[in-house]
């Protein structure tokens, strides 16, 4: 079972929100220093602002986890440190990638989606889709 | 290998609403997409169309055939419903005014089938019931609650509560209790002492539609089905619901169905039962799909020539008379398109559902066996 585990409040106040996601950008940074992106990708997921409708918010934790998704240079070393409950929310980001249209977000956004699909089925795209509480 | 799990598959229509079997299971009812009924009969080696119920004006979305006392119910897109009594050779029609402005989307029988439940795109459930002084079916409506339409219902064994799903992504429970109709107090604990239409429970549990609520053979578990491909199981409803939510690696399920306390079946766009079960510790997980799909390596070629002709022949004598169906071996994946449709048929002598029969919108209806089915036999 992938969601709802650790997600923040939707009553949380966004100052906090943001602060919180400061504190996340800090972490993957340091992370990514010491050529850790998988754990860089899993601080930038964990804790996503989910609830809230701020785009603020929904903004500056897509910032942190593009971060993280561009540095990772192999995806399928990638999936075998990414345990499944980060797959529905990594597919969420996906999406939200792909809605960009610039290329090479679009590029790394479709390499990872394939083999996230291979790895989590249709039922993951679904629920991404599907989900309108959640989103990110 | 045991044998395969499908043990008859008839092609009835282009596609099929939902279905119904009589009392002795000898006889289907069922909806082809449109606004009759047709009910077939099994003659020694084919199926035969007996009757068509046209009465309703718009597609037929629910029917129900009740177990004791052979009453067929059928709702329809039409907002009315009709319950039809076997009168000798005819089946009788009365209307049963359900007071909507939606279409009627589901229909159930209670447990002692003295109410039938109907589920409405109106956002309300009509809880209808005989009076015998007016000699006219009653339609109760529990209007609040419900933010959408009502997909799916299901009675609780103690004839009161009744479970829905709706595409407001809820499960509710609320209490049907009719005076006059249902006696207070004939059951053990508190259960039957709410008013109608209290709300005894709400599960917010999808975020997006849900469908096919039901309870387990003893009342004790709910299960239904999101179409964010989740399916949720919870225990204890009316006290303190403890919710477990499965993930579906595939397609969303849109039809469940509890074959006993600890199995369920779960139908849906994967065209392929799915099997669930939960251990000792009431964990559920999803066990397998319920239809071998791997290519036989046995067959040879001779018999795949000879199914490809008894197809042929099959088909241009179903051309000629269209009111006979031949019944057809799997070929393949039973179903071939979602499945929208699952119901019981024989129970075991320990209670379990041994027996079903699934339909979907390739018009197919194919009854399934899990006897023959090694892993699921505890």
């Amino acid at each position: 079972m992938a969601s709802s585990a650790a997600y923040p409040d939707a009553d949380e106040n966004l100052e906090a929100i943001i602060t919180r996601i400061e504190q996340k950008s800090r972490k993957i940074e340091t992370l990514l220093k010491q050529l850790k992106p998988v754990e860089a990708l899993k601080t930038a997921l964990e804790g996503s602002p989910l609830k809230t409708r701020d785009e603020r918010c929904k903004s500056a934790n897509w910032i942190v986890v593009h971060r993280a998704m561009m540095a990772i240079r192999d995806v399928d070393a990638m999936f075998n440190s990414l345990d499944p409950e980060y797959y529905d929310i990594l597919m969420k980001y996906l999406y939200r990638g792909l809605s960009t249209g610039d290329r090479p977000t679009c590029d790394q956004c479709l390499k990872i989606h394939e083999k996230l699909t291979e790895k989590a089925g249709l039922g993951c795209i679904l629920r991404s889709l599907a989900d309108t509480v959640n989103t990110v | 290998m045991a044998a395969t799990a499908a043990v008859a598959i008839h092609q009835f229509a282009e596609c099929i609403t939902c279905h119904a079997w009589s009392p002795d299971l000898s006889m289907i009812a069922f909806c082809p997409n449109n606004n009759e009924v047709h009910i077939y009969k099994f003659f020694t080696d084919k199926w035969e169309k007996l009757h068509v119920l046209s009465k309703h004006d718009q597609i037929v979305s629910g029917i129900d055939w009740s177990k004791s006392s052979n009453k067929i119910v059928s709702v329809s897109h039409d907002r009315n419903s009709y319950v039809w009594t076997q009168e000798r050779a005819d089946w009788v029609p009365t209307l049963v005014i359900l007071k909507l402005n939606r279409a009627a989307l589901c229909v159930q029988w209670s447990p002692k089938e003295n109410k039938f439940a109907v589920g409405s795109g109106a956002k309300s459930v009509c809880i209808c019931y005989y009076e015998q002084e007016n000699n006219w079916w009653i339609s109760k409506v529990i209007r609040k609650r419900h933010e959408s339409s009502v997909t799916s219902l299901a009675w609780h064994p103690n004839n009161i509560y009744i479970a829905t799903t709706s595409t407001d992504g809820k499960c509710r429970v609320f209490s049907t209790f009719i005076k006059g109709v249902d006696t207070r107090g004939s059951q053990s604990s508190t259960s039957t002492d709410s008013k109608f239409g209290e709300q005894i429970a709400q599960l917010d549990l999808s975020s997006t539609w849900s469908f096919g609520v039901k309870w387990s053979p003893s009342g004790k578990t709910l299960a239904f089905a999101g179409h964010n491909s989740m399916i949720y199981f919870i225990d204890e409803v009316e006290t303190a619901p403890a919710a477990q939510n499965l993930a579906l690696r595939d397609l969303p399920l849109r039809d469940v169905l509890f074959v006993s306390e600890r199995t369920v079946i779960g139908v849906g766009f994967d065209c392929n039962p799915m099997i669930f079960v939960a251990d000792e510790t009431g964990l559920w997980s999803f066990v397998r799909f319920l239809d071998e799909r791997k290519a036989t390596p046995s067959t040879s070629k001779a018999s795949q020539l000879s199914e490809a002709l008894g197809k042929l022949y099959g088909q241009s004598k179903q051309g000629t008379s269209s009111d006979t169906v031949e019944p057809s071996k799997p070929r393949g994946g039973a179903h071939e398109n979602c499945i929208t449709c699952i119901v019981p048929l024989r129970k075991g002598s320990d209670g379990t559902t041994k027996r079903f029969s699934t339909s979907g919108l390739d018009g197919k209806i194919v009854v399934w066996d899990l006897e023959n089915d090694v892993s699921i036999a505890k």
